[in-house]
């Protein structure tokens, strides 16, 4: 066995043209040099675990197609899980008896150590989570050192390389999840719209998948859609690209509608001699008319003759007497009802001034 | 959003109360001081439709009452619910003062950042310089909407572009309904 296995180590070593050998030809070694001294610790169930394996890979590897030829070894079960995972790999393996046994076999007794009860040690328990990976590579290394067909060595290397590239594409999607989980976490505070506890970002095709470009791409969009809302309510921006430009209009929107507001207080202001506008005049004498909400026809011509005469009293000192007889209209519960039915007879009032384009306008803002 | 039109009908509401509200105590005022009643019940108005759901409504507030004599008006403009609202705006307040540690922080790191930016812009290609110098536009430009939105200074992009959408949605409101009760009352006036 031990030759063997450092014929292994050696053909790691000498594999220059992967590119995963990197750092995991170093893990290798050392879960190779694990697997190594597990033997003289848990000497005589490793031994066993060997001997058995061995018949058993043998006849295996003679016969690919039966699954029938599985022998029963101390505990049935795991190894028929195992080989039913082996397999795939073994139709590969046709070609070499001796190296493939044994990588079979270290296989074999790395699951197997996760399947039996805690008699190895813990080490060779962490081992099957990446031998799995590792050991497929192990097996394509001295695929290739050996004069093997390449039909065999591409089958080797593709399952390994499809293997590796899935357990990176879990990775990141694991990445992608737990950095949208809590990017999540974070924007749930800050915006009560979106209540989902994860951002299923999908990375398209030449963008980083990095965790932090993710949320930083969910961010941007986010701003962007924001962003063309707002150009759909401030007018003439929906034709501008560009977020500098469309910011202009925004700024010069906002500005201009704040110093309408300055404007229209002043006007205000200097129209009325109190504060308290006329409305209370404006209204009083409908009062007893605003029994129905649907009125608004009705009321407009009931509103225009009575203006001159509203506009007569007020130039008067006698609004205060309205104001006092109307006050309590004010303060009743009604109030509410009939102020919004009151406001709207005034700004069809409006209307009735204007054109009547006008007017369906404001009917429609009501 | 919601809709413009209760919008309109619930700030006229409270803008008259509160108008109400502030002129029962004081008969004469210049014209000035009437235009600050005015616009100051029309924001206030506006602000405590929102109930300080959103944070320019209570940035609002907070200014309203941080100076004394507009304090009370203020208070009394708003009524019997005030006491609730300032409460609320209040410990918001303090979120803003822990803001405005981190605004000037902001500020120092920014100027850092700046001059070494300015640097290294000579060394790089066309493409990556274009990049920078619209990335500044967008930047001067956020800093100037931070400063017309009330309360804006210490949020950052998503929600101040969320802010700007309801302000910009009230301020059309408010224009609104003040320009009709102005022409009402001058064509009343003029007859």
């Amino acid at each position: 066995m031990e030759p063997n296995l450092g014929t292994i180590v050696r053909s790691i070593s000498i594999g220059p043209n992967r590119e995963e050998t990197g750092l995991e030809s170093l893990q290798f070694r050392e879960e190779i040099h694990r697997l190594m001294t597990v033997p003289p610790e848990n000497g005589s169930s490793f031994t066993e675990l060997l001997q058995l394996p061995e018949t058993q890979a043998m006849e295996l590897l003679h016969s690919a197609h039966s699954d029938e030829v599985v022998p029963v070894p101390l505990s049935g079960e795991p190894l028929h899980g195992i080989n039913d995972d082996h397999k795939s790999y073994l139709p590969s393996f046709n070609g070499n008896l001796t190296f493939p046994s044994n990588k079979v076999l270290i296989e074999r007794a790395a699951k197997f150590s996760v399947f039996a009860s805690g008699e190895h040690s813990p080490e060779t328990s962490s081992v099957p989570s990446d031998s799995s990976a590792n050991l497929e590579k192990v097996k394509s290394e001295p695929a290739e050192t050996d004069s093997n067909p390449n039909s065999s060595q591409l089958l080797v290397s593709d399952p390994a390389v499809n293997i590796k590239n899935q357990r990176s594409e879990k990775r990141k999607e694991r990445e992608k999840k737990g950095k949208g989980c809590t990017k999540k976490s974070k924007i749930e505070i800050s915006q009560d719209a979106e209540k989902l506890p994860y951002v299923h970002v999908r990375a398209r095709r030449g963008q980083a998948t990095d965790s932090h470009s993710l949320a930083e791409r969910a961010r941007r969009e986010k701003i962007n859609a924001r962003m063309k809302l707002l150009q759909e309510l401030v007018p003439g921006c929906s034709k501008i690209s560009g977020t500098a430009l469309v910011l202009d209009e925004i700024i010069n929107h906002v500005q201009s509608l704040q110093r309408q507001v300055e404007l229209l207080s002043m006007r205000l202001a200097t129209v009325n001699p109190r504060v308290d506008f006329n409305l209370d005049s404006l209204f009083a004498p409908e009062s007893g008319s605003l029994a129905d909400s649907n009125f608004h026809s009705m009321v407009s011509p009931l509103l225009w003759p009575e203006i001159p005469f509203n506009g007569n009293r007020q130039q008067h000192q006698q609004q205060w007497n309205f104001d006092a007889l109307h006050r309590p209209l004010w303060g009743r519960e009604e109030d509410n009802h009939t102020f919004i039915t009151m406001e709207n007879s005034l700004l069809n009032y409006e209307s009735a001034n204007s054109a009547s384009l006008h007017s369906n306008q404001l009917k429609m803002e009501l | 959003m919601r809709s413009p039109s209760s919008l309109k009908q619930e700030f006229l509401k409270r803008w008259m109360r509160g108008l109400q509200r502030c002129t029962s105590s004081k008969k004469d005022m210049n014209v000035l001081e009437r235009k600050k009643v005015i616009k100051l019940s029309a924001d206030l108005a506006i602000a405590s439709a929102r109930n300080g759901t959103t944070s320019w409504s209570r940035a609002l507030i907070a200014n309203a009452s941080r100076d004394n004599d507009n304090r009370i008006l203020a208070e009394r403009i708003l009524g019997p619910e005030s006491d609730i609202l300032i409460k609320r705006v209040s410990t918001s307040v303090g979120t803003v003062s822990c803001n405005r540690k981190i605004r000037s922080k902001k500020i120092l790191k920014r100027s850092c950042n700046s001059v070494r930016r300015v640097r290294k812009g000579t060394h790089l290609p066309q493409k990556v310089l274009a990049k920078s110098i619209a990335k500044r536009l967008v930047q001067k430009r956020t800093q100037i909407l931070k400063r017309l939105v009330p309360g804006g200074e210490f949020m950052d992009e998503l929600s101040l572009i969320e802010e700007t959408l309801d302000y910009i949605a009230y301020l059309r409101a408010q224009v609104d309904v003040m320009r009709c009760i102005a022409s009402a009352t001058e064509l009343i006036n003029h007859d």
